[in-house]
C-alpha cells in the first residue's frame, strides 16, 4: 500500500513538474508516466538490493532508455523526456536532512549525509551517461553501416 | 550569404536552447551544425552555463567571434523542442537567414507558459504530493499544498522583479519554513519535517544536481564545475531559510 501511494504521488509530483516546465500534449503524458517508471523501477529493485545508489542507478537507467526511445519518436532532445521522470529520485528528502544536522551542530552526520547526497546524484549522472554513451555509440555504428551500403535508404536527417 | 548574421543567427539559438534547459553538448552540437550547413571553412564554439563564444572562418579566410552572456536559466521544453527542430530544420534545408531570423522571432513571441493559476495550482499538487510521497500524513500534504500556493507567488514575485538568486532562495526557503513551523503549532499538520521537504522539492537544485555531474563526466568540466557550485550555494541558502525560521519558531526539538 505504501508502494502504491508513494508511485502515484511521485507521479503526481512528476506531472507538476512537467506542467511547470510547459510540457503540453502526448509529451505531458510521456513525461508523467515516466515519473511512474522511475520510482517502480527503483521499488522493483529493491526486491533484490538494499542498497539505495545502486537502486537509483538502476532506475536512472531505466529512466534514460525510456527517455532515448521516446525522443527518437517525437523527435526532440532527451532532455524532455529524462528531466521530469528523474523528479521522484531527486535527493530531496536527504537534502532536508542534511541541513537538520547543520542545525543541531551534528557535524557528523551532516557529513555523512552531505556525501550520501551527492552519491545519490552521481549514481543518477553515472546510468544516464552509460546509457547515453551506448545509444551515441549504436547510433554511429548504424549510420556507418547504413553508408557502407551506398545509401540505399533514404537519408534520415541526424 | 553574410556570415556574420549566420553566427549571430546560430548563437542566438544556442542561447535559447541554453536557457530553455538543453545540456552544453547538445547546444554547442546543434551551432556547429548549423554554421557547418552553410559552408563555412571552420567553426569553435566553447558553452557555460553562463557565457557562449564561437568563432566562425568563412571561405575567404575572414574570421568573425561573438559571444553571448547567460545570466538566467528557465527550463521551458516546449520551447526547447521548437527551437532543436529549427535547428535540424536548418541543417536539412540550408535555408534563407532571414528566414530563421523570422522563425527564431515567432519562437520567442509564440511559445506561451501556462497562466501564473494554473502554475500555483500545480505548485500545491507538486508540494502535496511530495510531502505524502516522503511519509508524510493526508493532513500534511494539505498543508504542504497551501504553502506551495504562496512559495510559487513568492518566486513568481522574485523572478519579475529579478532579485539576487541566493537571496531569494533563502526568503523562499524562510517563508515556507516558518509557515509549516506555524501550521503544526496550530495543529494543522502533524510534521514540519515532511510538509517542508514537499515544499523543498520545488525548491531544490536537483536537477542541476545531476545536471552538473553528468557535464563533468561528459567532458564538460568547466560548466559542469560551475553548475555544482551553483547548486550548492542554491542549498545552502535553502538551509539558511531553514535555519532562521527554526531558531525563531524553536522547532529545534520536534
Amino acid at each position: 500500500m505504501t508502494y502504491f501511494i508513494q508511485i502515484l504521488t511521485g507521479t503526481l509530483g512528476a506531472f507538476g513538474f512537467a506542467i511547470l516546465y510547459n510540457l503540453r500534449g502526448t509529451k505531458l503524458l510521456i513525461a508523467t508516466l515516466g515519473g511512474a517508471l522511475s520510482w517502480g523501477t527503483y521499488l522493483f529493485f529493491g526486491i533484490w538490493f538494499h542498497s539505495e545508489p545502486l537502486r537509483y542507478f538502476f532506475a536512472a537507467i531505466a529512466v534514460t532508455i525510456y527517455a532515448e526511445i521516446f525522443a527518437r519518436i517525437k523527435k526532440t532532445p532527451t532532455s524532455t523526456f529524462l528531466i521530469v521522470p528523474m523528479i521522484p529520485l531527486i535527493p530531496g528528502g536527504v537534502l532536508y536532512y542534511t541541513m537538520s544536522y547543520a542545525l543541531k551542530n551534528d557535524w557528523n552526520n551532516f557529513v555523512t549525509s552531505a556525501f550520501y547526497t551527492i552519491k545519490l546524484a552521481m549514481a543518477l549522472a553515472v546510468g544516464i551517461i552509460v546509457v547515453s554513451t551506448l545509444v551515441r555509440m549504436f547510433s554511429a555504428v548504424l549510420k556507418f553501416l547504413r553508408d557502407k551500403n551506398g545509401n540505399k535508404k533514404d537519408r534520415k536527417e541526424t | 550569404m553574410d556570415s556574420e548574421m549566420l553566427l549571430s543567427c546560430a548563437l542566438d539559438i544556442g542561447e535559447k536552447m541554453l536557457i530553455s534547459g538543453a545540456e552544453i553538448s547538445r547546444v554547442e552540437d546543434s551551432v556547429k551544425r548549423i554554421c557547418k550547413a552553410y559552408d563555412v571553412k571552420r567553426i569553435d564554439v566553447f558553452t557555460i552555463t553562463s557565457s557562449m563564444v564561437a568563432t566562425l572562418e568563412d571561405k575567404d579566410g575572414k574570421s568573425i567571434t561573438e559571444t553571448r552572456r547567460i545570466t538566467k536559466h528557465h527550463t521551458d521544453l516546449t520551447k526547447l523542442h521548437k527551437l532543436n527542430d529549427l535547428s535540424r530544420k536548418i541543417v536539412r534545408r540550408v535555408p534563407d537567414i532571414h528566414y530563421i531570423r523570422n522563425q527564431i522571432d515567432e519562437i520567442e513571441k509564440g511559445t506561451k507558459e501556462y497562466n501564473l493559476p494554473i502554475q500555483c495550482t500545480v505548485s500545491a499538487l507538486i508540494a502535496g504530493a511530495f510531502a505524502i510521497f516522503f511519509g508524510g500524513a493526508f493532513l500534511d500534504g494539505i498543508a504542504a499544498a497551501l504553502i506551495g500556493i504562496v512559495l510559487k507567488l513568492i518566486v513568481y514575485a522574485t523572478e519579475k522583479t529579478q532579485v539576487n538568486m541566493i537571496f531569494a532562495n533563502v526568503v523562499c526557503s524562510f517563508a515556507v519554513c516558518s509557515i509549516a513551523f506555524a501550521f503544526v503549532m496550530l495543529g494543522f499538520g502533524y510534521s514540519t519535517d515532511k510538509i517542508i521537504i514537499g515544499n523543498i522539492m520545488l525548491l531544490i537544485p536537483g536537477v542541476a544536481l545531476t545536471n552538473s555531474i553528468r557535464d563533468m563526466i561528459s567532458g564538460d568540466i568547466m560548466a559542469g564545475m560551475l553548475r555544482f557550485c551553483e547548486a550548492c550555494l542554491v542549498s545552502l541558502a535553502i538551509a539558511a531559510g531553514y535555519i532562521i525560521a527554526a531558531l525563531i519558531f524553536g522547532g529545534i526539538g520536534k
